[in-house]
């Protein structure tokens, strides 16, 4: 018996070629197990060879972890292909507040000393010094309008993108998402003036510091502003 | 109605059972009732810096468990009539037979009969400094030009900081050598202060004769020609108020600009 299919797809499942590999498109209006089914059909045909690389498109349905995983699994069972991303349109309740939360941000005046952190879910932005031994660590971005000597953590939350900004940047200790950095000499000899600087992760996975002026370049998508006036 | 005021450091042997004793002894110098407490419960030491180690019959723990009263447990020092006494602490007890409350209770009924209670708190961030903190109305931090106790420091002011009932601390440098300071090798007065930023209360000179004095039981505050005893007597008159400069040290004397700067600094 078959489902009847209004979606955009006629196909339950559908795989197309693109020119950044295969994409798998999954009919948001088929059932689960009609999906598995299809899918367990579609990619174990021997016409579709190689170990390409797939997208999963998963439209305006939403998949619990657990069946993203089973998906995945009928895929790698049953081909070569290999799974590099899935793209869903639509978000849970909690997933939605989580962004909101990251996407805030929290302003803390006053001195972060030593023993003291201070945590933000979102950006932070910190009115005051961060003494050595003091630390501070924000889901998306840190910036200090003042003295950055302790440790500062940008991406607590896995956020690769994110930054941390500082008036001055002398800190014992830069981490991004996992990525953590200890000022070392060789370190503080490039920054010979830590004034206005900005420490970012770079493609090649290592923490660069750089002018603060560089941020708009390096980072563009922190401006929440769009054009000028 | 008296003031409590807590010395304290974070790191230990930066000198605050001995700016303490001093401090003590130069408010009784200026006439002011003063009560010293030495609340280091099993390493006590203020008794020996002034010099009242064998008078001692009560101390604090007898006081806090009801086996004397507290005028019983006072030790009066003579060289200043009725003007300073000593609570002595217990040695044969730990930090752990007290708790705040306690504390909080004593030095507000003692309030009324002192101008001045002053609190030597013991090193660290334990039982023993919540102790110490627990009645006071405000903080005095010391510490060196040192890196590791300016670290200290920063950790004890961020703890007074979350106390409600306390001022915002003030800083005291001790143990200045200002040799080191010109060289660039010890962290100078200026960037002490605005690494912790709080107040500075006033700096003392390191002095050799601190410890001769402290070993005689003698506050080395009682001598006035003594440099470090200038800075803990200017330190005291700016707990009472006045507007006092910043002492100069191995400087040549001022000129005729650096005198007017000085007469209207002090107003």
């Amino acid at each position: 018996m078959k489902a009847q299919v209004t979606g955009f797809l006629k196909n339950i499942v559908n795989i197309k070629g693109t020119n950044k590999g295969l994409l798998i498109q999954l009919n948001d209006m088929a059932s689960y197990t009609e999906i598995l089914d299809e899918l367990k059909k579609k990619v174990s045909d021997p016409a579709l060879e190689g170990d390409a690389e797939v997208q999963i498109q998963l439209a305006k349905r939403h998949y619990s972890d657990g069946q993203l995983e089973e998906i995945k699994k009928v895929i790698h069972d049953h081909s070569k292909m290999k799974v590099i991303s899935t793209k869903c349109d639509v978000v849970t309740v909690e997933e939605c507040n989580r962004m909101i939360s990251e996407r805030q941000s929290e302003t803390y005046v006053g001195i972060v000393r030593s023993g003291q952190v201070v945590k933000a879910k979102g950006d932070l932005v910190v009115i005051g010094d961060v003494n050595q031994n003091g630390r501070i660590e924000a889901g998306g971005n840190v910036y200090v309008l003042g003295r950055l000597k302790g440790f500062a953590h940008a991406g607590a939350s896995g956020n690769k993108e994110a930054v941390i900004a500082a008036s001055w940047l002398e800190a014992t200790h830069l981490k991004i998402a996992d990525e953590l950095e200890t000022m070392t000499d060789e370190l503080d000899s490039l920054s010979e003036q830590p004034e206005m600087e900005c420490a970012y992760l770079h493609t090649s996975g290592k923490i660069i510091i750089d002018r603060l002026q560089e941020l708009r370049f390096l980072r563009p998508q922190i401006s929440t502003f769009k054009g000028g006036s | 109605m008296g003031e409590a005021i807590v010395i304290t450091s974070g790191k230990g042997g930066v000198g605050k059972t001995t700016s303490t004793a001093n401090l003590g002894t130069a408010l009784a110098l200026q006439g002011k009732k003063v009560c010293l407490i030495d609340t280091d419960i099993g390493l006590r030491n203020l008794d020996v810096i002034l010099g009242l180690e064998n008078r001692i019959i009560y101390d604090l723990i007898d006081v806090l468990e009801g086996r004397c009263k507290i005028h019983q447990a006072l030790v009066k020092d003579k060289r200043f009539e009725d003007k300073l006494f000593l609570l002595p602490a217990a040695q044969t007890a730990d930090k752990n037979d007290v708790n705040p409350e306690q504390m909080k209770e004593l030095i507000e009924g003692m309030k009324v009969d002192y101008d001045f209670i002053i609190i030597d708190c013991p090193a660290g961030i334990e039982q023993g400094y919540k102790n110490a903190v627990a009645g006071a109305d405000r903080a005095i931090v010391i510490t060196t030009p040192e890196i590791s106790a300016v670290r200290d420091a920063d950790r004890i002011i961020g703890l007074l900081e979350l106390e409600e009932n306390l001022e915002a601390p003030k800083l005291i440098i001790n143990r200045i050598r200002p040799h080191l300071m010109e060289a660039g090798d010890a962290l100078d007065v200026n960037e002490i202060t605005t690494h912790l930023s709080v107040d500075l209360l006033g700096i003392v000179p390191d002095d050799e004769r601190v410890i001769s004095s402290s070993n005689k039981g003698e506050p080395v505050v009682m001598d006035p020609s003594n440099p470090a005893a200038l800075g803990y007597r200017n330190i005291a008159r700016r707990l009472l108020g006045e507007s006092v400069p910043l002492m100069t040290m191995d400087k040549p004397k001022p000129g005729m600009f650096g005198k007017l700067k000085s007469i209207f600094s002090s107003k």
